[in-house]
C-alpha cells in the first residue's frame, strides 16, 4: 500500500520535545554535497516558518481555549523543527551563496509544482512566476561573482542553469495586477491546494530572508539589488496567496498545513542521498503525523467533517527536487514577454503597468540592470552558466540589451 | 576548473581592486584549489597539494605581514580581531602539518583534508566579516593600495595553476622547501613599493 498520513501513526506529542543539544545540528559542508539537499533545507525550512506564522494567526483569531493551548503545544514542535532544519546551513557559506540556493528552490520547486499542476490557471501562475525568479537567479549570480569573485555555476552545480529570464525591471507591475483568482476548495482537485501552500510558503520566505539580510551589505549594489528583489518577492507572494481559495476554514487551513508537511517530508525522505539530513526528514515525518492527526480530531469535533474531504484519500507523488532546464528553455522561449492584467496575463504593456513602471524605475537603469552594467565593466561580459547551448531567446544571447 | 559557457571563470578574471577583493578572491582560489585535490588521483593529486600549500603558505604570510598590522592600526579593537584571526591560522597550520605526514595516497589523507578545509574556510569568512569589512571603512585608502600590491607581489611566487614561464623564473622557490618560499614572500611584501618600514 502507498504511504497515508491519515492512517500512520507518529510519536506522540508529549514525546515530541528536544533538549537544546539535540537541536545543535551539525551544519552541513558548503562545498560539497548535493546542492538539492540544501534546497530541500531551504524548502522546509520556509514550510516550518509559514506553519508557525500561521499557527500564530489562528489562535489570535481563535476564542476556544482548549484549541489555543493545542495549537501552542504542536507550534513550540515547529518551532524545534524549524530550527532543527535551518540550523543545517552552513556559516562558513556566505548570504549571497545561500541567496543564489533561494532561487534554485524558487526555479526547480516551482517548475516541478508548474509540470505537476492540473488546473491550467493555476500552472500558468506558475509558469508565469518561474520565469521571474530564474532572472533573479540571473542576476545574484553576477552579483556573486563581482563581489566574492566566484562563479555561481559552483553553489548550483549545473543543475540549474544561470541566464537571463522576464527581465528583473519589468516585475515591477502595479499591485492590483498581482492578485489572482482563487482555486474552489469544493471542486479542486487537493493537490492544488498542496501546491499554491508549498510555493506560497517558498516565496514567503525568500520575501523575509531578503528584507532582513539585504541591509547587512556594504556595498551599495548589493544593498539595492536586495532591496529591488525583496520587493518583486512581496508581489509572489501576493500573486500566490491569492490562489488559495479564502472560504477555507480556520480548521480546513490547519489540516491542509499539517498534510502538507507530512507530503513535503515523506517526499524529501525519498529524495534525500545525506543520511544526517534525512534521518531528520524521517523524524520530522513521525512528528507531522502526529501534528496531522490532531488537526484532523479538532476538524471533526469542530465542524463534524473528516480530513479526506479537504485533502482527498491519497497522498499525491511525491516532490522531487531535479533539473527543469527543458522546461524552464520553453517557457522562456514562448512566455517571456507576458505580463498580467487583473486576474490575467496579457502580453501588452497596458496603462496601469506603464504607470507603475515610471512611477518605480524613473528614467535611470533600476539596481537589477546596473549589477550587469558593472559586471560586463569588470569583466568584459556577463555571468551566465548556460549547459543547453545558447539562449531561446535571441534579443537576450548578449548583455545589455534593455 | 569548469567554465561556465560565456561566463567567465573566478580563477582567470583579470580583477583590478583593493586589498579586500584581492583576499575574497583569494578564498574563492583556495576553495577552489581544494576541490582540485581531492578530484585528482595518484601524481595529479600530489601535485595538485603541493599547489594547495604553496598557494596557502603565500596567502597567509602575506596576510601576517600585510593584513594583520594593518588591521592593528585601523580596526577598533583591531589587537584582539587580530590576535583572534592568529588564533585561527594557527589551528589551520597545525592541522595542515598533521595532514603533511601523510603521503596524498594514504587513507585518511581525504579525512584530514576535510578537517583543514573547515579550518581554513572558517578563518577566511570569518576574516571577511571581522576583519575586511572594518579595513575598507578605514580611511587608508593609500595603503590599503600598498597592501594589494604587496599581496599580488607575493602571490606571484605560488602560481595555482603550472605557468612555465613563471616556474622557470622562480624554479628554486618552486621546488624548494615551504620554509624557503615563505622567505621569499617575506622579501616580496618587504621590498613592495609604498609600503611602510615596519
Amino acid at each position: 500500500m502507498t504511504f497515508n498520513p491519515l492512517t500512520e501513526s507518529g510519536i506522540p506529542l508529549d514525546r515530541q520535545a528536544r533538549s537544546w543539544r539535540e537541536l545543535a545540528v551539525i551544519p552541513l559542508d558548503p562545498d560539497r554535497g548535493d546542492p538539492y539537499t540544501k534546497c530541500r533545507v531551504i524548502t522546509m525550512n520556509g514550510i516550518e516558518v509559514e506553519s508557525v506564522l500561521f499557527s500564530h494567526q489562528f489562535a489570535r483569531f481563535c476564542p476556544e481555549p482548549e484549541v489555543k493551548r493545542q495549537l501552542a503545544e504542536v507550534r513550540a514542535i515547529e518551532q524545534q523543527q524549524q530550527k532543527a532544519v535551518n540550523w543545517l546551513l552552513p556559516g562558513t557559506a556566505s548570504v549571497l551563496e545561500t541567496t543564489i540556493e533561494y532561487e534554485q528552490v524558487a526555479v526547480d520547486l516551482t517548475a516541478w509544482v508548474a509540470r505537476s499542476e492540473p488546473n491550467p490557471y493555476l500552472k500558468q501562475a506558475y509558469e508565469f512566476g518561474l520565469l521571474e525568479d530564474f532572472d533573479h537567479l540571473y542576476r545574484y549570480a553576477n552579483l556573486y561573482e563581482m563581489i566574492e569573485h566566484r562563479a555561481a555555476e559552483k553553489v548550483v552545480d549545473q543543475l540549474t542553469e544561470v541566464m537571463p529570464g522576464r527581465p528583473t525591471h519589468l516585475h515591477h507591475r502595479h499591485p492590483a495586477d498581482n492578485v489572482r483568482d482563487p482555486y474552489d476548495r469544493h471542486t479542486t482537485d487537493p493537490i492544488s491546494k498542496l501546491h499554491a501552500l508549498t510555493i506560497m510558503s517558498a516565496e514567503q520566505q525568500t520575501m523575509n530572508f531578503y528584507m532582513n539580510v539585504g541591509p547587512e551589505y556594504m556595498e551599495p549594489i548589493a544593498r539595492q539589488l536586495y532591496q529591488e528583489i525583496a520587493l518583486i518577492e512581496e508581489e509572489h507572494v501576493t500573486h500566490y496567496e491569492s490562489l488559495v481559495d479564502p472560504g477555507e476554514t480556520w480548521f480546513e487551513r490547519l489540516v491542509t498545513h499539517e498534510y502538507n508537511e507530512c507530503y513535503l517530508y515523506h517526499s524529501f525522505l525519498e529524495q534525500e542521498s545525506d543520511p544526517r539530513v534525512k534521518a531528520i526528514w524521517e523524524l520530522h515525518l513521525a512528528m507531522e503525523l502526529e501534528h496531522l492527526r490532531l488537526a484532523a480530531e479538532v476538524l471533526r469535533r469542530h465542524e463534524g467533517r473528516d480530513p479526506e474531504e479537504i485533502v482527498g484519500p491519497h497522498l499525491p507523488p511525491v516532490v522531487r527536487f531535479e533539473p527543469n532546464k527543458t522546461l524552464i528553455r520553453e517557457l522562456l522561449a514562448t512566455q517571456i514577454d507576458l505580463t498580467t492584467l487583473g486576474a490575467g496575463y496579457v502580453r501588452d504593456a497596458h496603462e496601469r503597468f506603464q504607470r507603475w513602471q515610471t512611477q518605480f524605475l524613473g528614467d535611470t537603469p533600476p539596481p537589477s540592470e546596473q549589477v550587469i552594467t558593472e559586471h560586463v565593466n569588470q569583466y568584459g561580459t556577463d555571468y551566465r552558466s548556460q549547459s543547453e547551448g545558447e539562449h531561446p531567446v535571441p534579443q537576450l544571447a548578449t548583455p545589455g540589451t534593455r | 576548473m569548469s567554465e561556465a559557457p560565456g561566463g567567465v571563470s573566478s580563477s582567470t578574471a583579470v580583477v583590478s581592486g583593493d586589498v579586500v577583493d584581492l583576499l575574497r578572491e583569494q578564498h574563492a582560489r583556495i576553495r577552489d584549489l581544494f576541490a582540485e585535490v581531492e578530484a585528482a588521483d595518484g601524481e595529479a593529486r600530489r601535485d595538485s597539494f603541493r599547489r594547495l600549500v604553496r598557494f596557502l603558505a603565500v596567502h597567509e604570510t602575506a596576510e601576517e605581514l600585510v593584513v594583520r598590522p594593518l588591521s592593528r592600526r585601523y580596526v577598533d579593537a583591531g589587537d584582539a580581531v587580530a590576535a583572534d584571526r592568529v588564533e585561527e591560522e594557527r589551528i589551520a597550520k597545525e592541522k595542515l602539518a598533521e595532514l603533511e605526514e601523510l603521503t596524498t595516497d594514504h587513507e585518511d589523507f581525504l579525512p584530514k583534508l576535510a578537517v583543514v578545509r573547515t579550518a581554513v574556510l572558517q578563518h577566511a569568512r570569518a576574516e571577511e566579516r571581522y576583519e575586511l569589512s572594518k579595513l575598507r571603512r578605514a580611511d587608508a585608502t593609500d595603503e590599503l593600495e600598498a597592501a594589494a600590491r604587496a599581496l599580488r607581489a607575493a602571490e606571484s611566487l605560488a602560481p595555482t595553476h603550472p605557468h612555465p614561464g613563471v616556474e622557470s623564473t622562480t624554479a628554486n622557490v618552486m621546488t624548494g622547501p615551504v620554509l624557503a618560499l615563505v622567505d621569499r614572500v617575506r622579501d616580496v611584501v618587504r621590498d613592495a613599493p609604498g609600503r611602510h618600514p615596519s
